[in-house]
């Protein structure tokens, strides 16, 4: 704790952890959520046996299996686990790079993307339905933002749904909890980048909401400000962080 | 044409449906969703109804259809995945393009020492910059016409049994080159003569019911040239089904055939 108020001369620290919660437990929450979890690579160990099977043989051998079947199930899980949701854009890259080359394919990322169409229109139901649910969408979507391009370019059609999911995680009532502020600033820590070159105009907008949820909004909890203020120096200093902002939020404090 | 709905929801050969019975459809792998056949239907086609089910909160902007041709904005109601595709193929054409005019500009500039034919056959002049095709929706929808007759196994038998160096002309089927200007009748009929080509690779029966496939008598087909790459003479395709008018009887494809 006192390492932590010790970088920041200034009463902010004081504004952030005013409610009494251990600094240091806030900024190990930081820490853990960025780091990616772990070793297995497509991290297929939350399915049953067969369905890892139909997976893997997926990865492999695209033409043996239904892909409309593979990729209903990917997404299934993606919006029920959220360490899958995460994660799972990669799982998806391969497939598609494994169909294309296998006989010229693309019926996996079709099927993909008009399911994730599908459910991003019924998205508002979804959230009030579930917010779990909604927050592991927004983050596969955004994971397949990231990892399925074409010909290296971001795929056009899924910028503005994104920016909309984003858009709504900005609403007062999303700010309110710290799940769906934790989805935000992740996604943008991980695509925000490549969404402000696809359109700046909208990231300048986003930011806008979060200065004003940031400062205004009186229902934050402290984790969700730290959030905020983190992913606000993030893209002030061009999607990366200062090194004494890193050493802010980042270092690890001794008692 | 036909309806320019039906036409502009279709990724995959939806042009080519109108046109002939297309016994080529047999030969498909792949039905026009994407989908591996498994039986010989193409994907029944919706009404404009039909297509609002599919889009997102763009859907107001459908309200008109313009002409085929028309350069419109992505925003155009389709399913994401449609989308993607099309956009992708898009930038594969452009780079098609600017790969075929690097080799046209180093086949033109190598030429120069060369003697060049007289007549009006000379390929290096049709082949000029300003003389190509550079409508983007028009090499887009060449490209899919080209992709549907590539997507079946008697191309891939082809593309397998002859290899490129050892294809002599008129003999062996050649793609239609999307890049030269031609009359859309024109273009459309060298693709019907380079698909019903491309049948003689058709896969053989294996079920003693089917017809053993006819050997198609290509004698007043070998005249005409068709030339991807622009070194050989181009000729009026116009009256070239005229003297062609057999439709070849063709196999149906079975699932069980091995498969590349």
């Amino acid at each position: 704790m006192r390492g932590f108020i010790a970088n920041d001369p200034s009463c902010t620290t004081k504004f952030l952890i005013s409610d009494g919660v251990n600094a240091r437990s806030l900024v190990r929450s930081l820490v853990n959520r960025m780091e990616g979890s772990g070793k297995e690579e497509y991290k297929i160990q939350s399915f049953d046996m067969e369905t890892q099977k139909l997976l893997k043989t997926a990865l492999k051998d695209p033409s043996a299996v239904d892909l409309e079947k593979v990729s209903s199930v990917i997404v299934d899980q993606s919006l029920k686990d959220q360490v899958f949701s995460k994660e799972a854009g990669r799982i998806c890259y391969t497939i598609v790079q494994a169909e294309a080359k296998q006989n010229n394919g693309s019926v996996f990322r079709r099927n993909l993307l008009n399911r994730l169409q599908q459910e991003f229109k019924g998205r508002e139901e979804m959230r009030k339905r579930s917010l779990q649910e909604w927050v592991c969408y927004v983050s596969f979507i955004c994971n397949v933002f990231d990892y399925l391009k074409v010909n290296n370019m971001p795929m056009m059609a899924l910028v503005h749904p994104v920016y909309d999911c984003l858009f709504r995680l900005t609403q007062p009532d999303s700010l309110r909890n710290e799940e769906e502020v934790d989805c935000l600033v992740l996604a943008l820590h991980r695509i925000g980048e490549q969404l402000e070159r696809m359109s700046l105009q909208r990231m300048d907008e986003l930011f806008c909401q979060l200065r004003d949820g940031f400062l205004l909004q009186e229902n934050l909890t402290s984790l969700g400000r730290l959030l905020l203020l983190e992913v606000l120096e993030f893209r002030a200093g061009g999607w990366t962080l200062s090194d004494t902002a890193q050493k802010y939020y980042y270092s690890e404090v001794a008692d | 044409m036909s309806s320019n709905s039906q036409k502009r929801r279709q990724i995959t050969g939806g042009d080519l449906r109108k046109n002939a019975p297309s016994p080529s459809h047999y030969g498909r792998k792949r039905g026009s969703d994407g989908q591996l056949r498994s039986q010989g239907d193409p994907q029944p086609s919706l009404g404009a109804k039909g297509e609002h089910r599919h889009t997102d909160n763009r859907s107001e902007r459908q309200a008109s259809f313009t002409t085929p041709e028309t350069v419109r904005p992505l925003s155009r109601c389709k399913d994401w995945g449609s989308e993607v595709e099309e956009s992708e193929m898009r930038m594969s054409v452009n780079r098609d393009m600017q790969r075929y005019r690097r080799r046209i500009l180093t086949a033109e500039f190598s030429s120069r020492e060369r003697k060049v034919s007289s007549g009006s056959c000379d390929s290096r002049d049709s082949a000029s910059p300003t003389e190509l095709e550079t409508d983007e929706n028009v090499l887009l929808r060449r490209q899919k016409q080209i992709n549907y007759g590539k997507n079946t196994l008697a191309y891939d038998r082809y593309i397998k049994e002859v290899p490129k160096h050892l294809r002599q002309s008129g003999v062996h089927p050649r793609t239609p080159n999307k890049f030269r200007k031609y009359s859309r009748r024109s273009w459309d009929q060298q693709i019907k003569m380079w698909k019903v080509k491309l049948h003689t690779w058709d896969p053989p029966a294996q079920d003693g019911d089917l017809q053993a496939i006819e050997q198609i008598d290509l004698g007043e087909v070998m005249d005409i040239e068709l030339d991807p790459d622009g070194e050989t003479c181009k000729t009026s395709a116009g009256d070239e089904m005229d003297c062609f008018s057999v439709t070849p009887r063709k196999m149906k494809k079975t699932e069980e055939l091995p498969q590349v």
